[in-house]
């Protein structure tokens, strides 16, 4: 089985909303690979505004989205919806 | 009556600092955010607590009145509404979203750790030392384009006792609040630790602001001494000069606080008066809140590997900011928390401006700057 290619986007320090506007670009040039299961898509930000900001926008898009607390910053992680999977449930407890 | 106003000034700014800081960081409660993010993704939840904050102000800054803890009407530094105001908040619109913060929105941003608002920092302070090379012609021109009306708030120039145009005010904006609340639109998914929501920060808040008018007399507001801060910093370097720009020998505050029997007077200038005892203590407060908050979280982190050009857009959007501030004269935070929910003329005139320059700052942004 092919290994899964993960994207990592590092803004961690960047500019407001830099972590939303090179999202949103980047899951347009990824479309195809994320939704497709081959790629996933993780953004390292230590934006608290931004951990709500992109999950709100790419759920609606159609992705599966988690955030998880790593060491002073967020890993935003953006992947294809699967079986039994209901991104809105991640949003409502607290990270990994 | 206080032998020393000095005193109750400074413990209450201090601790309003200490407490906002540390508020603004857990909420995020970014002023910036609030606009730039309805124009560019047409997200207004944090609009609404924007709205909410306002409201809740105008309603305990009116009982304050009503019942007499609030006895300074309108509060001091407040002037006659011209399109100066309009021009500065404009201009303070552009800067403070190519900044990625207003003054407030720098310094807790700074507190946790935020390079580009420490450049976003020294360009206000340097934006507001600027502003005295042409203070006088500026001046003027508000002068020139003054309204031809009396009063600083809207009542007082329609003659009108404040409470009938506060209680239809608050009744349409208690409309679209109870419609938002049903709506549960205060709130967003509370994925990160310690998180405050916007609708309890935008309470907690207008309860800040309230303190702050009846202990201090005023509002919160701290642009001034940034041009007391940028003007000692000029003096390092060409102290002559400094001395005899006319901006800085301006004394605009001249009032005597609440629980004092004195007069007590500050302005732009470098020494430590008035204008330093209210404001100087609030912002060393708002860094050291929004730090304690980022450390117990263990997210205070510095990181400086930035693009070149967020660097630049931080430093330009600060000096713009900082001319706005003085140009206006004052911040958002002073004319949206605080004039606004009074009516004051010159704070209406500034949303007017503030509205189409972050509007302006959001498309420059999203073009130009983050690539």
């Amino acid at each position: 089985m092919k290994e899964k290619r993960i994207i990592v986007q590092d803004l961690r320090g960047q500019i407001c909303p830099a972590c939303l506007l090179i999202t949103l670009r980047n899951l347009n040039e990824q479309q195809a690979g994320i939704k497709g299961g081959q790629a996933e898509f993780h953004i390292l930000t230590d934006n608290r505004h931004s951990t709500t900001t992109i999950p709100n926008a790419v759920i609606n898009m159609g992705y599966a989205v988690d955030v998880r607390k790593e060491h002073g910053h967020y890993r935003i992680v953006i992947a294809q919806i699967t079986g039994g999977h209901t991104p809105q449930s991640q949003l409502d407890g607290r990270p990994a | 009556m206080l032998s020393d106003p000095y005193l109750l000034i400074v413990v209450t700014s201090a601790v309003l600092g200490l407490a906002l800081g540390f508020i603004m960081h857990r909420a995020d409660f970014c002023v910036t955010a609030m606009f730039r993010d309805y124009f560019l993704f047409r997200d207004a939840t944090l609009l609404r607590a924007l709205l909410l904050l306002m409201a809740c102000s105008m309603l305990l800054f009116e009982l304050g009145r009503q019942i007499g803890l609030i006895r300074i009407y309108p509060f001091p530094l407040l002037g006659a509404p011209s399109l100066a105001s309009v021009l500065g908040g404009a201009l303070f619109g552009v800067g403070m979203v190519l900044a990625g913060g207003c003054v407030f929105g720098t310094l807790y941003k700074l507190g946790s750790g935020s390079l580009l608002s420490a450049v976003a920092f020294l360009g206000m302070l340097g934006g507001s030392a600027l502003y005295a090379e042409f203070h006088p012609a500026w001046a003027a021109f508000g002068k020139a384009t003054a309204l031809p009306t009396t009063g600083i708030t809207l009542p007082q120039t329609l003659g009108l006792n404040p409470a009938l145009l506060i209680v239809p005010a608050l009744a349409l904006a208690s409309v679209f609040i109870w419609k938002w609340y049903r709506a549960d639109q205060f709130t967003r998914p509370a994925v990160v630790d310690g998180f405050i929501q916007p609708g309890k920060a935008a309470l907690l808040l207008s309860v800040l602001g309230l303190v702050s008018y009846i202990l201090i007399g005023m509002p919160l507001g701290i642009t001034t001494s940034y041009a007391k801060l940028g003007g000692i910093l000029e003096g390092l370097v060409a102290p002559a000069h400094v001395a005899q720009l006319a901006y800085f020998q301006a004394l605009p505050l001249n009032y005597t606080p609440p629980l004092a029997d004195t007069a007590i007077q500050g302005g732009p200038g470098p020494a430590l008066d008035a204008i330093a005892a209210i404001q100087y203590p609030l912002i060393v407060g708002i860094v050291l809140g929004a730090a304690i908050s980022a450390l117990r979280l263990g997210e205070f982190r510095i990181y400086y590997k930035l693009p070149a050009v967020q660097y630049a857009s931080a430093l330009a959007g600060g000096v713009l900011v900082g001319l706005a501030a003085r140009m206006t004269p004052g911040c958002n935070i002073w004319h949206l928390w605080g004039g606004i929910p009074i009516l004051a003329n010159q704070s209406l005139l500034f949303l007017l401006g503030l509205v189409p320059g972050a509007w302006l700052g959001s498309r420059v942004l999203a073009r130009f700057v983050i690539r």
